[in-house]
């Protein structure tokens, strides 16, 4: 802080919570908070590129939405987890954690039932729902790293 | 322990081949300021943290800079994946061609390999949080190169996402030094080192 200044060693000053911006803008920005914000000049363009229409099907299209809001949500977790990391005892941190690791579980469920788990512990809710299932279901999905092609 | 989750932190959808833009991006996997660097300084770091709660931001940043890695490998990948002998021969990208074919390997842009001599575990709190400061910038510095020269929406975007969260860790790390500092005597933060001399401990 900048009123307990040392010599001979750095400080940065520490951050306390203000407005955050929602899901949609935090990922787009790469972060929840306005005030670490801080674009680099040649990259100052304005909204997300347009999404193209390309032949996808309606499932994949669903599909991907979904995962869209999963990354989204999780996201936010990502960015308040370190927040709370230096500010163990920040409640407004905490609400949103609390909210968001919620909404984050709820949709992993969804995507798991509707088209395949992304972690191991989303073949339980498969099975839970089917107990009676012979589906291996852990390969299943495209591999995250294919992208556009998928 | 790690879980792997099927997905990317931030979606990469490149539709584009272009090895040129491949051979430039490899050195945030392999590079000197990497992410494969990055997780491996945090996480190498973190079990001798005086401080329960830094090392807890080290493991959550240092999985985070695993995520990045494999959002840059995503990038890579995309960029060559349908590449012919033409294009790689004009762009390039003949030289990394003809050591690792279109696999993933981790290099810095010149082509030198991925070493651990990129990073540091000093095994002082001061000084391991003060690289890390360092670090943060320098990774920022070489997405705002990377930003400069690329030009494809695809692409930036993603380069974008992991540009700003540079700028976050940077400020996780500072608020993780303002925290170890509180445990020492301010009068003088080099009296002791806080990871090996515990007993001066407050």
């Amino acid at each position: 802080m900048f009123d307990n200044k040392h010599l001979a060693i750095a400080s940065v000053p520490t951050q306390s919570w203000e407005k955050v911006y929602d899901e949609n803008e935090a990922l787009h920005k790469g972060t929840i908070f306005p005030e670490l914000d801080k674009p680099f000049f040649v990259t100052v363009e304005s909204a997300e590129p347009e999404k193209k229409e390309d032949g996808r099907s309606e499932k994949q299209r669903q599909r991907e939405e979904l995962l869209l809001q999963i990354q989204k949500v999780s996201f936010v977790v990502d960015d308040v987890r370190l927040y709370m990391d230096t500010h163990p005892k920040d409640r407004q941190g905490l609400a949103l954690l609390k909210a968001m690791v919620q909404r984050r579980k709820a949709l992993l469920k969804e995507y798991a039932l509707e088209f395949y788990p992304l972690t191991m512990d989303c073949m339980a809710d498969i099975y839970e729902e089917n107990p009676d299932s012979d589906c291996y279901c852990w390969q299943e999905g495209p591999c995250p790293w294919e992208g556009a092609c998928v | 322990m790690w879980i792997y989750e099927k997905r990317l932190q931030y979606p990469v959808k490149i539709t584009k081949t272009c090895p040129k833009t491949a051979q430039l991006i490899i050195s945030q996997y392999g590079g000197p300021d990497g992410e494969l660097s990055a997780s491996m300084r945090y996480l190498s770091q973190r079990y001798t943290m005086p401080d329960k709660g830094v090392g807890g931001l080290l493991t959550d940043i240092g999985t985070e800079e695993l995520a990045h890695m494999e959002i840059i490998c995503a990038m890579v990948y995309q960029l060559t994946k349908n590449l012919s002998v033409e294009q790689a021969k004009t762009a390039g990208f003949d030289a990394y061609y003809i050591d690792h074919t279109a696999g993933l390997w981790p290099q810095a842009a010149a082509g030198v390999p991925f070493t651990a001599k990129e990073f540091q575990s000093k095994g002082d709190a001061i000084t391991d949080l003060t690289e890390n400061l360092a670090a943060e910038q320098k990774a920022r510095t070489v997405y705002d190169n990377l930003l400069r020269m690329i030009t494809e929406p695809e692409v930036r975007e993603p380069l974008k996402f992991l540009r700003a969260r540079e700028v976050v860790h940077f400020q996780r790390f500072g608020e993780a030094l303002e925290k170890t500092k509180e445990s020492l005597d301010s009068d003088n933060f080099y009296f002791f080192n806080p990871e090996f001399d515990k007993q001066f401990l407050k």
